[in-house]
């Protein structure tokens, strides 16, 4: 992972999810919500959590902003790719269209970064290899950034079993072929983690943040 | 088709696909906002009408139209919107037409905040528009309950004549849970829409009109008066609800969609303390079950009804009550959603919550 990090994908993939767990494993300076699509379920509401693994979370300036979905982010967005010793994660809205964000740092295509697509391959848009390359095409040629890893997020919520996630990367292998990109982290969660479980790429163990216990 | 993992307005929108929608009408407003963007796509790939209307009241008026017509028509949208499409729901209820309404609810009153509540209880089971008349309003608690009654939905709709409005908060709209669509439909026997304004083809010298004006004050009092009918048989074959933990309990909570979800959880914990606490769950909220009140043990000690809202649907339970326990409201409204913990705290301390 590099010190610039963004993670993109199909909408609902998980990314928000992603974002705060490796942010946390990987004790970044910042985490960076550009999400303008979705109204809840946003790392921004996660502000006060990360605050005490010392992480600043970057999103709106505007008062109530976990809880209004205007399309406005914080100029502050930029202050990750000033300072080399910093290290951040890009939280990006879903699909092509959340990639969008991706164009305001095109100023900065000289800083070397990693653009990491998240992909459940039960999510009925991205439940199969063409899909998720179609995606990924869109996102590049949307966001004019590469993207430089892959991150297996398959998962039916509580009901995932590990059959689930090889499933999801047998599928995310044949993306793999075609594209040369590696699949950098496997997530698995914490309900059905091991120590010796063996995935392709990192296999990183997952706590969920947003969903409450009685859901 | 297996398992997906899909967001409830999703879900929403894919239910429909699978129970027949013909035709789409709306406006958009958050939260439930992922409903049309779903079906703008989906739909017109189906060869299905999409159109996103210049205004919430153009939208139901389309609906009107197109339901009159005889296709399988819906509309969604959140309170504000919803309160925008009274008049038109009014005149459909009155012309008998089928549709269906998903409403997604967010803080209010006014323009409120777009964060989930229950505030619009009311609005669906007491109407925003005028005159004698109901729909039938469903509020599931999980995504998998919202796409079995959407797919049902039309189905029960064309049955009677009548609109079907589905009740979810923000939350159902906006979280995910892994869902399967291809759970069987109750048959029904639907008859021929034989009064649908498609021409005279079948019906030379008929002409047949969708309308709700009756100036003839006894032609009104006999629509009326069948209209009434028609809810006495909506309220006797689809009043739905679920009883839970219903063994010998102390309490009972009341509470349907997202806050039955919390109380679930509430009851758990209750239980390890060796509180037993059932639930009634409404499934339907107009019918209300009120014959679920029936089953209540004499001696239990209280009605907890929980909502997220001030006390709307309270005034059902007090109803079907009737005077024979103590009832109990608990209540958080404007976007806040209670920890289990708090239902815990007010069964405790139920008599500090006695409303009547």
């Amino acid at each position: 992972m590099k010190n610039i990090t963004f993670l993109t994908g199909y909408y609902g993939s998980g990314k928000s999810e992603l974002a705060i767990n490796l942010a946390i494993k990987e004790r970044v300076d910042y985490v960076v919500d550009l999400d303008i699509m979705n109204p809840y379920f946003r790392t921004r509401e996660q502000e006060e959590f990360l605050k005490t693994y010392e992480i600043e979370t970057i999103s709106s300036d505007l008062d109530y902003k976990a809880h209004i979905d205007m399309p406005y982010i914080s100029k502050r967005v930029f202050i990750p790719f000033h300072d080399e010793s910093k290290r951040a994660i890009y939280d990006l809205g879903g699909n092509d269209s959340g990639a969008k964000l991706l164009r305001q740092f095109e100023d900065y295509n000289d800083v070397d970064i990693d653009l990491y697509i998240v992909i459940n391959v039960y999510r009925q848009e991205s439940d199969n290899s063409e899909k998720i390359i179609e995606l990924i095409d869109k996102i590049e040629g949307v966001g004019g950034f590469k993207v430089t890893g892959l991150i297996n997020n398959s998962n039916l919520l509580r009901e995932t079993t590990l059959e689930d996630i090889l499933y999801g990367e047998t599928i995310i292998k044949e993306v793999s072929n075609k594209t040369k990109l590696p699949i950098v982290y496997t997530a698995v969660w914490e309900n059905i983690y091991a120590d010796n479980l063996v995935f392709q790429g990192e296999v990183l163990k997952l706590k969920l943040y947003f969903r409450k216990n009685w859901l | 088709m297996a398992k997906v993992l899909m967001k409830g307005n999703e879900a929403i929108a894919l239910a429909a696909i699978k129970g027949g929608v013909d035709a789409f009408y709306g406006y958009p407003i958050t939260p439930q906002n992922e409903v049309p963007e779903y079906l703008s796509k989906h739909l017109l790939d189906a060869g299905k009408v999409f159109l996103q209307a210049e205004s919430e009241v153009s939208a139901i008026n389309m609906v009107y139209g197109a339901a009159g017509a005889g296709k399988r028509v819906m509309t969604s949208s959140s309170s504000p919107g919803i309160a925008l499409k009274q008049e038109g729901i009014s005149y459909i209820a009155g012309a008998e037409l089928p549709c269906l309404i998903v409403s997604v609810m967010r803080g209010g009153p006014g323009l409120g905040s777009i964060q989930p509540s229950q505030g619009d209880y009311y609005q669906a089971t007491r109407g925003g528009g005028n005159g004698d008349y109901h729909l039938i309003v469903f509020a599931p608690e999980s995504i998998q309950e919202t796409i079995d009654v959407i797919k049902e939905s039309f189905d029960i709709a064309d049955y009677y004549r009548n609109p079907v409005m589905v009740l979810v908060d923000g939350l159902i709209g906006q979280m995910m849970e892994s869902v399967d669509f291809d759970r069987p439909v109750k048959e029904r026997f639907l008859p021929e829409k034989d009064w649908a304004t498609t021409g005279t083809k079948n019906h030379p010298g008929r002409r047949n009109v969708a309308n709700s004006l009756y100036l003839d004050p006894q032609a009104l009092e006999q629509h009326n008066i069948h209209l009434n009918e028609k809810y006495k048989l909506i309220k006797k074959n689809e009043t739905r609800f679920e009883l839970i933990n219903f063994d010998n309990p102390e309490y009972i909570i009341v509470a349907y969609g997202t806050m039955a979800r919390i109380a679930r959880s509430a009851i758990e914990m209750l239980k390890k303390e060796g509180i037993e606490v059932s639930m009634i769950r409404p499934i339907s909220l107009f019918p209300y079950p009120e014959i679920a009140f029936d089953k209540i043990p004499e001696n239990v000690k209280g009605i907890l009804t929980c909502e997220l809202s001030m006390g709307q649907m309270l005034d059902d339970v007090l109803i079907a009550n009737n005077g024979r326990h103590k009832v109990g409201f608990f209540g958080r409204a404007g976007g806040m959603l209670p920890d289990p913990e708090e239902i815990v705290d007010a069964i405790k301390n139920f008599n500090e919550r006695v409303v009547k």
